[in-house]
């Protein structure tokens, strides 16, 4: 497996992570479906926060973790070894660029339809925290899609074009 | 409406003729990963054109004795 192939797993892991941790905490206290669209904001601007800390911090452990699988394999190398690999290993070529545009793609159009479906479940009469709701999820139902599509590209190939 | 070509290489080929170059080492000297290197030998990905004569320059050969063509359905 490639370093983007990981690089990706683990931004996937974070995603998924906050996302369940958004609807434990959410969907699962029956108070918040009295909570005011206040308290829906202050919740997600939290997981927004959340989010973001979580997204670093497994960053980290990530380079922490292919670091130390680098000095495992090869118990003679030194810092400037493990920088090396880590650096031919972290390219950012035309394919893994052409993998992202793809990917981002969809993923923008996972977010856009959840965004319209908010909508109309306002039309709908739903009341405005479910549209906030459907928007918020389907942000991070757009990164998972994204992530998906990129490792399933990484695995089968893309095409140029 | 446009035929579909399908891209091959010969780069496996062409690495063992230079001495079992590595495809870290061909990675290298394109300025790719060894990801792409991997996927463009596998037929996974056709590279651009500059990619392409970068590889064809790190065996110092002509483009097209790395990379060919098929017609799909056609036999060349």
């Amino acid at each position: 497996m490639s370093y983007q192939e990981k690089k990706t797993i683990a931004s996937l892991v974070s995603v998924v992570l906050v996302l369940a941790a958004y609807c434990i905490f959410a969907f699962a206290q029956t108070g918040m479906v009295r909570a005011s669209l206040k308290d829906w904001a202050v919740i997600m601007l939290i997981f927004i926060g959340i989010g973001i800390v979580a997204a670093i911090v497994i960053q980290i452990i990530f380079h922490i973790v292919i670091a130390a699988s680098i000095a495992i394999k090869d118990k003679d190398c030194d810092d400037e070894k493990i920088n090396q690999a880590l650096k031919t290993d972290a390219v950012e070529d035309e394919m893994v660029k052409l993998i992202e545009l793809k990917s981002s793609r969809v993923g923008y159009v996972a977010t856009g339809i959840g965004f319209v479906a908010g909508l109309v479940s306002l039309v709908l009469n739903a009341v405005p925290a479910v549209m906030l709701n459907i928007i918020f999820i389907s942000c991070s139902v757009g990164s998972i899609i994204e992530g998906g599509l990129g490792l399933y590209y990484y695995h089968k190939g893309v095409a140029n074009g | 409406m446009a035929k579909k070509i399908q891209i091959t290489n010969n780069i496996r080929k062409l690495r063992f003729f230079a001495d079992e170059m590595t495809q870290q080492a061909l990675a290298e000297k394109a300025g790719v990963s060894r990801q792409t290197i991997i996927a463009v030998e596998a037929g996974k990905y056709s590279p651009s054109l500059e990619l392409a004569f970068r590889i064809a320059d790190a065996f110092q050969v002509p483009i097209g004795d790395v990379f060919d063509y098929e017609v799909k359905g056609d036999k060349k």
